[in-house]
């Protein structure tokens, strides 16, 4: 849920800042060379970061499954004076969700707490984010290592790179909107494969497959006008990876849009904002929410047209009681030319209602 | 059909021709009913409320994890957040909080400040989550924002967006109201905001008070709890909602079963009304009664049909008693709030809840007491001999029926041997059934009393020289002492208890105004807005305070709740300067303590109040651990003070001491003693000086005294009331005895007036036999209340409230009552012979009616 | 004539502590008769009556009243008290809080009879129109009256009167035992009349003197 810095910019913005010490913020300028591994830690001066993991698994039966982890680090504006150990300097957030056709909706689990007491942490350095027995770490040999414990399904996933990471816009800095400040570091680690287990309908059950990792940090907030957001990413079956991401405004016209394809020989080819274009195919109607969605969507980048078809109608996650927001976040398949080509995530939000609330 | 047709012109003549005596039953049923019900309703709406209050602050909660005292370090939180079969923690930092702006008009006011972790608080009390609006929803993160619930709200006078100003010790601290509560229990007054603002505005960095458990699915709860107690070790306490139950119970336990007990004595008194009553009735209707079973009425149907007589006053006694009990518990709840001004319940509105059970029984209470009141003589008149009956004259055998002195003997004695039994579940029921023997001892024995006085008298009366009239008096009471002796139980019940009511309540303030004296030796007092305050005044502040011109002395005393108990109300430590050597000089000790030299050098003195004695068994020298410090320390009871003020126990020690163990070198209040040179004005002025004076109570010991003993006389008020209840019951009954009897002597008067004995000479003799008869009721009533205070005071005083007290009798105020009962049963006397000394006693001795 | 005595007493005794009151009484007496009891005071007349009645038990002996034993039970000699007697004191004995009516009708009501006879009783006593007064309002001779009537109301087999006429001045008397006679022969009852008065015995059928040898008839020119 990417959208999340839309949603949590008004928040911010409007504390009382009346505040003895209120916390200074960095700002995202052009030209930084991202560095890593730091980089794959937090950027705690940073008003907003994720750890955003999506991918496709197969299990031991061979059946197809989406999965989504995300952790959030929030920076608040809560007073820098404030020596208590519960001061609520940073906040942890953290979604996850299994797509199985089988079950025909989402299962899904989000949590947010204050970090602290090395219970909920983001930590600098080297990926480390954890949120009481939730966690995202990246080993120095560049594995990840993931487990989720719900209610309903249990995640443990080791990623391994198989590829170079992908920066996305110039060298890592990603235009958000028309104004230069409306931007974010992105960089995104594709064609990930996953191998471990997950519990689900009371069963282990060994998986393998391929995921891709978005990791974004920002302090600024989005265009006011802006509506929602329509993202995608996949793993082409050829190796390549595609990104595309366009920015609505509330007529639903479009107010920015980016996309990016690489492929296998590490070839990037960027798409300007009036390359790229999103075309909704078919709608779904979520009986949880009314909320329409468009499931089935057309999207082109420069001459290209990819047709993307859902594993499965139902994707919407519903966080209300944690981070009050709604989105569909699900497994799809990219086609081109009626012939699938990938496999990838589509995240489709702000359609329950304007999220400028 | 017939029958009830019969039944029904029985009850109508009876009640046309004794209606004084029926209302006055009636009443006093009715009274004795509406105490109990009274009581009853106030404590179980205080008791639910509090329970509920208490429960909603934990909501859905498996476990709590507090310490003994008010906080402890949070690094506990991780450990537990982290600890295997915990689902969740959430750790809460509770703060009471002053409110200076209602210190003017209110005693102590308190407005509890919940600090919590919303996101852990959600899952598990999600009543406590404060609702911000839609343009602030950070404010619940926010560190000036403070969330009200209806009844704080309400009572601070404020809405959304305005401010309020509380205070932790000498700091005022400004919060902005950002919202309401999720769901507050209704008329709790209680305030939430974030944990870490909470620490830290509050100056309790590091601190929480609780820790609120969820327990993983499966987990067994006692298994758990058990394993985690013993991880724990002593210093945290792990409770259940059932606990706070029991707590909640046991502090309003003692003053509402002697309340009860107080309800029970009218109820006596009221049975004791209507059996003197039905004893005059019968021996009255004798030849009425007899004429009925020659006619062919069955003795069973005697019996139904005079049960049924006191039965219907029963009934109308404890109907009205119920309303009466309803109307009273809503007033008082509303004037004296649910723990009728003892201040155990503060910060709560409890509501009025109609409880059918409760109703029932004390219908059937008040019924039943009314009927077992009239068993006797209704049993001895359907068994009487209706032959001899319905000749005149037979009055005197009714009251042999009555005559029992094994039982009085009886009575007397057991009462002695059970004023002597220790305490059952913390309750004096033995001290209070001593007290009920003594009352029926006496009264089963007043006959043999009255007449052994009387015929004393009579032996030493010259025939030739007294007036005749005192010697027809003198003679009738010592002949007749029977029938004299109904009336005189009237008395001898109303003025015994209030002989002892009065003793009681006046050896307890004389006690309490000499304790105060010796507790409060300093010219002057301060401390901030409210008591115990967390913070307090800093170190600091200490030394500004200490470096005052013109103070000759200054004590400074940290005062904590700490529970060692966690099914009783907290208890107070009190750390001060104490001098090893002789504790006595600030301490009340009410018997040597441990000489200094035998106090082992390993561990802490401290000196405990009587009620941890009676609570804890904390006994003189008894090594006791107290958790209050890391490691663990020894201590030792070095003495024992009396306590008026802490009756849920109180446990002094040495500041040096308890700095050294806790490193919290805050104080709650300081003692001042001004220099001989200098007046108290002059240093109230440089307190008042000082840059933190502001939310600072600074107060000249008189007036701590004043309003101490104001507290105590509010804590007495229904006492009071019950005490003039028990002197209108008790001169009700007077009359009512005094104007049936002249009744049923109405062919006496005949006779002498056929003797030739004048209206008024009659008139003069039969107000001359009542206060006689008055008199010799005082004395004996002021011989059983005196017994009966000592019972009071030296048992029921030390079993139930866990304090001792010194006996003083109020000579002025009991001969002021003995004066006005004898002046009220005299008049009395006076006013029903005016009926007895009319024309148709003359007709009464021809008709033998 | 009835054949079975509505009274039959065979050899009754009866002691007081030491002081032996009758010893073996037998008598017997007929449906409809009427007769007076005189004896010194002292030699048992009320203690007879009380038997009778059923308010004492005999130390020996039987009673038979319309040919059913007296029981030794209270509740059952009750019932039959109430059923086939009716009482005349000499004290009156009218309850101060009821009305005339409500007086006579006592016994109906015990009986559960229809309670319509009480004002018709009351007019045949001479005191008609007076049935809403209480007895404070009335004079002796009308209290005795009362009395008379609630005594035959239920119409017993049997009226029991002691010292019916003692309180009374002498006309008055003799106003009562006239009306006593009439009403007891109007009702067909049998009656019992225990006095000191000769003017009362001699209104009866017979006079029995009771001493210490029993009940011995007594001629009413003997006594005369």
């Amino acid at each position: 849920m990417r959208y999340l810095w839309v949603l949590f910019s008004w928040l911010i913005l409007l504390q009382p800042l009346l505040l003895a010490a209120p916390p200074v913020l960095t700002s995202v300028i052009p030209g930084k060379v991202l560095k890593f591994p730091d980089d794959h830690g937090a950027h705690p001066d940073f008003r907003i970061e994720w750890w955003y993991v999506t991918g496709w698994l197969t299990t031991s039966a061979g059946d197809p499954l989406g999965f989504q982890i995300t952790f959030f680090r929030l920076a608040t504006q809560a007073d820098e004076d404030n020596p208590s150990n519960f001061a609520p300097h940073q906040l942890i957030i953290a979604h996850a969700a299994l797509s199985d056709p089988k079950v025909g909706k989402l299962l899904h689990d989000q949590r947010i707490v204050r970090a602290g007491f090395d219970l909920a942490y983001a930590k600098t350095g080297n990926a480390d984010v954890k949120l009481d027995d939730w966690f995202f770490t990246r080993a120095a040999d560049g594995h990840y290592h993931t487990r989720i414990e719900t209610e309903n399904f249990t995640l443990n996933f080791t990623l391994t790179p198989t590829q170079p990471l992908m920066l996305q816009g110039d060298n890592g800095f990603s235009r958000k909107g028309p104004q230069a400040a409306q931007a974010s570091y992105y960089y995104s680690e594709p064609h990930l494969q996953v191998s471990g287990t997950i519990n689900h309908l009371e069963k282990n059950i060994p998986v393998t497959g391929t995921a891709w990792l978005d990791r974004e940090w920002s302090s600024e907030y989005l265009a006011t006008d802006a509506a929602g957001w329509d993202w995608a990413s996949a793993n082409l079956d050829d190796g390549s990876a595609l990104m595309a991401f366009q920015i609505r405004g509330k007529d639903g016209s479009k107010v920015w849009a980016y996309a990016t394809l690489r492929d296998p020989s590490g070839q990037t080819r960027s798409f300007t904002p009036d390359q790229v274009s999103f075309t909704p195919i078919r709608t779904w109607r979520s009986s949880h929410t009314q909320a329409v969605y468009p499931v089935a969507t057309r999207i082109r980048t420069g001459e290209t047209e990819w047709q993307i078809t859902p594993l499965m109608d139902d994707q919407e996650l519903d966080s209300r009681s944690s981070t009050r927001a709604v989105y569909w976040e699900g497994a799809v398949t990219f086609r081109r030319d009626g012939e699938s080509v990938g496999k990838g995530y589509m995240e489709l939000t702000g359609y329950v209602q304007p999220l400028t609330m | 059909m017939t029958s009830g047709l019969l039944t029904r012109w029985l009850l109508k003549g009876e009640w046309h021709s004794h209606r004084l005596q029926s209302v006055v039953a009636v009443l006093a049923i009715m009274f004795g009913v509406a105490l109990g019900f009274t009581i009853h309703l106030i404590n179980s709406a205080a008791v639910t409320e509090f329970s509920a209050a208490t429960r909603s602050l934990s909501g859905t909660s498996d476990l709590t994890v507090r310490a003994l005292r008010p906080t402890f370090d949070e690094a506990l939180y991780p450990r537990l957040a982290r600890h295997e079969g915990i689902a969740q923690a959430s750790p809460l930092l509770e703060i009471t909080a002053g409110v200076p702006a209602k210190a003017k008009t209110m005693h102590n006011p308190v407005l509890k400040i919940l600090g919590l972790d919303i996101f852990r608080a959600a899952s598990i009390t999600p009543d406590l989550l404060g609702i911000s609006t839609e343009d602030n929803p950070m404010d619940a993160l926010a560190d000036d924002a403070v969330f009200l619930s209806p009844a704080a709200m309400q009572w601070l006078a404020v809405k959304q967006g305005d401010s309020i100003t509380v205070s932790a010790g000498t700091k005022q601290i400004t919060l902005r109201v950002a919202g309401g509560l999720a769901r507050a229990h209704p008329g709790q007054r209680i305030a939430v905001m974030d944990i870490g603002a909470a620490q830290w505005r509050f100056d309790q960095i590091g601190q929480l008070s609780r820790i609120e458990l969820k327990l993983q699915p499966g987990v067994n709860h006692r298994a758990f709890r058990k394993v985690l107690e013993e991880e724990l070790g002593r210093a945290y306490l792990l409770t259940e909602s059932q606990d706070d139950d029991a707590r909640a119970h046991n502090m309003s336990r003692a003053y509402r079963v002697n309340l009860n007990i107080l309800a029970l004595v009218a109820l006596f008194t009221g049975a004791f009304l209507i059996f003197s009553g039905q004893v005059l009735s019968t021996i009255r209707r004798r030849s009425q009664l007899a004429l009925l079973r020659v006619l062919g009425m069955t003795r069973r149907q005697l019996l139904c049909q005079l049960l049924l007589e006191s039965g219907l006053l029963g009934v109308a006694g404890s109907l009205s008693g119920l309303a009466l009990g309803y109307l009273l518990a809503t007033i008082a709840l509303h004037h004296l709030g649910a723990d009728l001004g003892a201040g155990f319940f503060p910060g709560l509105e409890p509501s009025l809840h109609l409880e059918p059970a409760a109703a029932v029984f004390y219908f059937v209470l008040g019924t039943g007491v009314t009927m077992l009141g009239s068993l006797l003589p209704a049993w001895e008149a359907a068994h009487a001999h209706p032959a001899p009956a319905l000749k005149s004259g037979s009055e005197y055998t009714v009251l042999a029926a009555l005559h029992a002195p094994r039982l009085a003997v009886i009575c007397l004695l057991t009462g002695i041997v059970f004023a002597g039994l220790p305490p059952v579940y913390d309750l004096p029921v033995f001290g209070y059934l001593a007290t009920v023997l003594l009352l029926i001892g006496s009264i089963v024995a007043l006959p043999y009393l009255c007449g052994l006085s009387f015929s004393a008298l009579l032996r030493r009366l010259n025939p030739g020289k007294a007036n005749v009239l005192y010697a027809l008096a003198v003679t009738r009471l010592s002949n007749a002492s029977g029938l004299a002796a109904i009336a005189l139980g009237g008395i001898l019940v109303s003025f015994s208890l209030m002989v002892a009511m009065a003793i009681m309540v006046t050896s307890f303030r004389v006690s309490v105004d000499n304790w105060l004296a010796q507790v409060l030796p300093a010219d002057l007092y301060l401390h901030p807005t409210i008591h115990q305050d967390m913070r307090g005044l800093t170190t600091d502040e200490q030394q500004m305070l200490a470096s005052l011109p013109d103070v000759a002395r200054i004590d400074f005393i940290r005062s904590i709740p700490i529970t060692l108990d966690p099914t009783r109300p907290d208890v107070t430590l009190l750390a001060r300067p104490v001098d090893r050597d002789n504790p006595g000089s600030v301490i009340p000790l009410i018997e040597s303590a441990l000489p200094s030299d035998s106090i082992p050098s390993d561990t802490v003195p401290i000196w405990v109040s009587e009620a941890m004695v009676d609570l804890y068994g904390f006994e003189v020298g008894k090594q006791v651990m107290l958790p209050i410090a890391d490691p663990s320390q020894l201590f030792i009871v070095a003495g024992v003070w009396r306590d008026y003020g802490r009756m849920f126990g109180a446990i002094q020690m040495q500041l040096s001491d308890y700095r050294r163990l806790t490193g919290d070198d805050h104080i709650s209040d300081a003692a001042l003693w001004v220099t001989t040179e200098a007046t108290t004005g002059a240093v109230i002025s440089a307190l008042q000086a000082l840059p933190f004076s502001n939310p600072l109570e600074i107060m000249e010991t008189g007036r701590v005294r004043a309003v101490a003993l104001r507290q105590f006389d509010r804590s007495f008020a229904v006492t009071y009331l019950l005490e003039l209840v028990a002197i209108g019951v008790g001169l009700m009954g007077v009359a009512a005895s005094f104007s049936a009897q002249t009744l049923t002597r109405i062919r006496e008067f005949g006779i002498l007036r056929h003797i030739g004995l004048g209206k008024r000479q009659i008139h003069r003799m039969l107000t001359l036999e009542g206060g006689l008869l008055a008199g010799f009721g005082v004395i004996t009533g002021f011989i059983l209340g005196t017994g009966i205070s000592l019972i009071l005071i030296f048992i029921v005083n030390p079993q139930s409230f866990h304090w001792t007290m010194q006996l003083h009798l109020p000579w002025g105020w009991l001969i002021l009552m003995a004066l006005a009962v004898l002046g009220a049963a005299t008049l009395t006397a006076f006013i029903a012979s005016r009926r007895a000394a009319s024309g148709n006693v003359i007709r009464a001795v021809r008709e033998d009616w | 004539m009835n054949p079975i005595p509505v009274l039959e007493l065979s050899n009754i005794s009866k002691s007081y502590a030491d002081r032996r009151v009758l010893s073996g009484l037998s008598y017997s007496l007929a449906a409809g008769e009427y007769v007076a009891i005189m004896g010194d005071s002292g030699v048992g007349k009320s203690t007879l009556l009380n038997l009778i009645a059923g308010l004492d038990n005999p130390d020996n002996g039987e009673i038979r009243i319309d040919g059913k034993s007296l029981p030794a039970d209270d509740e059952a000699a009750t019932l039959l008290r109430r059923k086939y007697l009716g009482f005349i004191f000499q004290a009156f004995h009218v309850l101060p809080h009821l009305t005339l009516l409500q007086n006579v009708s006592l016994p109906l009501l015990l009986n559960h009879l229809p309670l319509e006879r009480a004002s018709t009783m009351l007019a045949t006593v001479g005191l008609r129109g007076r049935e809403q007064d209480f007895p404070y309002q009335l004079s002796g001779g009308e209290l005795q009256r009362v009395a008379v009537a609630r005594a035959l109301v239920h119409r017993p087999r049997l009226i029991l009167a002691d010292e019916p006429t003692g309180n009374l001045d002498q006309e008055t008397a003799r106003e009562i035992l006239r009306l006593i006679r009439a009403e007891i022969k109007a009702n067909g009852a049998s009656a019992i009349i225990v006095t000191h008065s000769h003017t009362a015995a001699e209104t009866a059928d017979s006079i029995l003197m009771l001493g210490k040898h029993g009940l011995t008839p007594v001629s009413p020119e003997d006594q005369a």
